[in-house]
């Protein structure tokens, strides 16, 4: 039996755990957050003071906590020595997307959630964003039967040249970060497996090139159902970064339709005061701010009730895998062929 | 004055062409051959034109009365055509794709050099006024260097649709040489030569027969990176339903360093509602533009905007397109 409150401590108090997760945790009424761990004490300080927890700079201590969930809000590369080892003290894990920096990584996580007979789940948001989830939707009950599908995902990276995101061995690069939201999103789409994937890279701002990383990155990935998809991620999109838009670009060609989501069609409601806010309801938002709510309340669920999520830690090493394809095969300059695939395993809307 | 010879009404551009030839205050429509598909619709055109009507266009070649020749035959008559038209000393407008294979593309513009006739082959886009405009922008530096052109090039549907025109031939890869990608990837391409004033290295592309089960190809994918650093993403095909309200679809997104171009339709348009949107063009610059050039060069002797060897080019991109597609190999040009 599961205790009342499923008791969660938090590692990694940045920016997209004050940005998405806080607000949802906050908002879960079985959900008692404990305690925060984030290397830079002023950070956990801070968010323990919101939740009134307590909060650590050792992982060793943080992980001596009673805990049922920790959550792994940090760097790329943090997150697989920081997931094994939360799941080898007992604990399950909800790590954000990529599930780590390289699939093999991925493959130790997995290896350990099955031994430790714990969750692995990995926040790929866009399965619960509503739009997605809608057009997903639409597709099935419609019987659109896509052929093609183009996602490109769009941004400015706000962050200076000198942040993690912009090191290729901390991040893995615009591929690895925005590529597994899409690569992840075509498997879901076309629900069947990838056979073969094309990328080219291109580096374009300074701080892409002063770090040798890719920061466009254009992917042709072939499925096994004869279906093709086109990821294409950016972070040298020259918009005014200050605006914090993100470019959703959708395109799926069907036999029985074609649907487009293109945000230039789309209503957004922007906001200008003293100055400019983020609109508060936009297609220019890379996640509805619903979605990760939706997303932690259905891993918290499948912890409690012992379910199987509609993404596993084992669609996110897929996604990470045909990201790092792409990568080598820019490098190599031809397309590389992907290993067979279990067959994918189709689930319930959450 | 110049007096142009329509040759066949088998691509459907000739009722764009024709009207434009006959408006242009330098040329008249003088006369139509009826050959390949529609040779009913050239004859019912040769009458609302008052233009001479042959049933054949080795005779209306034969007509000394005609300066040039607008051909718009099927694609595998292209060459038969057209080198026909050089020796007859007649000026070229030959519709795209310029020939079947890159040898008859030579052949061609051989017998064009060697008899002394202008020879261009249209591709519309790049003389449409939005993409006049993006390219002197570009040439100003208001985007920075280009780095990133995304380029929608698409046809409604699968022209069989088309009413009262048999396009029959456009799901036949012998005569047309391929399907939807052959019959609007060109377009696409002509613009990313024009605006990159670069060319290809490598080209990696995915096309197929995936809607409509035609014995052709209906969509294709292609991204091709070009000797400058540029990456483009080509779509083409007739991916577009039946209940798809626009014609074509000529669409770019170009990033440079410094901003974007988010060009939404190359031909400027309005819809009107009533029992379905329907949307007209406003502006049709672009056929224009394109029937001046030619004339212009021919009046002032001098090289048409966009040459046989260009056309070759285009082709010899498509082509490996094609061919990269079929090996899933990327092909390095």
């Amino acid at each position: 039996m599961m205790k009342e409150k499923l008791r969660v401590g938090v590692i990694g108090c940045g920016n997209i755990f004050n940005l998405a997760h806080k607000h949802v945790l906050k908002k879960l009424e079985n959900v008692k957050v404990i305690a925060f761990m984030d290397i830079k004490e002023e950070r956990a300080k801070q968010a323990a003071k919101e939740f009134n927890a307590s909060y650590y700079t050792k992982l060793d201590e943080f992980l001596d906590l009673d805990l049922d969930v920790v959550e792994i809000l940090t760097p790329t590369y943090t997150h697989a020595e920081l997931a094994i080892k939360s799941l080898k003290s007992g604990k399950h894990v909800i790590v954000e997307k990529p599930i780590a920096l390289t699939s093999e990584e991925a493959e130790k996580m997995i290896k350990t959630a099955e031994k430790e007979s714990l969750n692995l789940f990995v926040g790929h948001v866009r399965r619960f964003d509503k739009r997605w989830m809608q057009i997903k939707e639409v597709i099935k009950t419609r019987n659109i039967l896509p052929m093609q599908i183009k996602k490109s995902e769009f941004q400015r990276l706000p962050f200076p040249g000198d942040y993690w995101y912009w090191k290729p061995d901390k991040s893995g690069g615009v591929a690895i970060d925005l590529g597994v939201h899409i690569t992840d999103f075509l498997r879901w789409y076309f629900e069947s497996e990838p056979i073969e994937v094309f990328g080219i890279g291109k580096m374009i701002r300074k701080e892409a090139i002063t770090n040798n990383t890719y920061d466009h990155f254009t992917m042709i990935i072939k499925f096994d159902g004869g279906q093709t998809g086109i990821a294409e991620v950016s972070w040298a999109y020259p918009y005014p970064a200050r605006y914090g838009v993100f470019y959703h670009y959708l395109d799926i060609i069907g036999k029985n339709g074609r649907i487009k989501y293109i945000p230039m069609d789309t209503p957004i409601i922007g906001i200008v005061k003293n100055q400019f806010e983020m609109p508060r309801f936009s297609p220019m938002l890379s996640t509805f701010p619903d979605a990760f709510e939706r997303e932690i309340k259905h891993f918290l669920e499948c912890i409690t009730k012992e379910k199987e999520p509609i993404v596993t830690a084992y669609d996110s090493k897929i996604a990470l895998e045909i990201a790092e394809k792409a990568i080598n095969s820019t490098k190599k300059g031809e397309p590389i062929k992907m290993e067979p695939q279990n067959p994918c395993i189709k689930k319930e809307v959450p | 004055m110049i007096r142009f010879g329509i040759i066949s009404y088998a691509h459907p551009h000739a009722l764009r062409y024709v009207p434009t030839i006959n408006n242009s205050p330098t040329a008249e429509v003088y006369a139509i051959s009826g050959d390949g598909s529609n040779s009913n619709v050239a004859k019912r055109e040769a009458q609302r034109f008052k233009a001479k009507f042959y049933e054949n266009y080795e005779n209306l070649l034969k007509d000394e009365k005609v300066d040039a020749v607008y051909i718009a035959i099927e694609t595998y008559r292209h060459k038969e055509v057209a080198i026909r038209a050089a020796e007859e000393k007649k000026h070229i407008l030959l519709e795209k794709p310029i020939a079947l294979t890159l040898d008859d593309a030579d052949e061609i513009i051989r017998a064009a050099r060697k008899n002394d006739v202008k020879l261009m082959v249209p591709f519309n886009p790049r003389f449409t006024t939005p993409l006049m405009k993006v390219k002197d922008m570009i040439k100003a530096g208001e985007i920075g260097e280009l780095e990133y052109i995304y380029t929608i090039s698409e046809y409604v549907k699968p022209p069989i649709f088309l009413e009262g025109l048999d396009l029959s031939w456009f799901l036949d890869e012998r005569k047309a040489g391929g399907g939807g990608f052959m019959d609007t990837a060109p377009h696409g391409i002509d613009s990313l030569l024009w605006l990159t004033e670069s060319e290809p290295k490598r080209i990696y592309a995915d096309i197929g027969s995936k809607i409509y089960g035609f014995p052709v190809d209906d969509i294709g994918i292609a991204v091709l990176e070009f000797k400058n650093g540029v990456v483009a993403v080509l779509n083409a095909g007739w991916g577009n339903p039946k209940g798809y309200s626009y014609g074509l679809e000529i669409k770019y997104h170009l990033m440079g360093k410094e901003g974007f171009f988010d060009i939404r339709t190359a031909y400027p348009d309005f819809t009107v509602y009533q029992d379905k949107a329907e949307k007209i063009y406003w502006e049709r610059t672009d056929v224009e533009n394109i029937v001046n050039l030619f004339i212009q060069s021919i009046i002032q002797n001098k090289d048409p905007p966009i040459t046989g060897e260009d056309a070759k080019k285009n082709l010899a991109i498509v082509l490996a397109a094609y061919k990269s597609s079929k090996t899933r190999k990327c092909i390095y040009l």
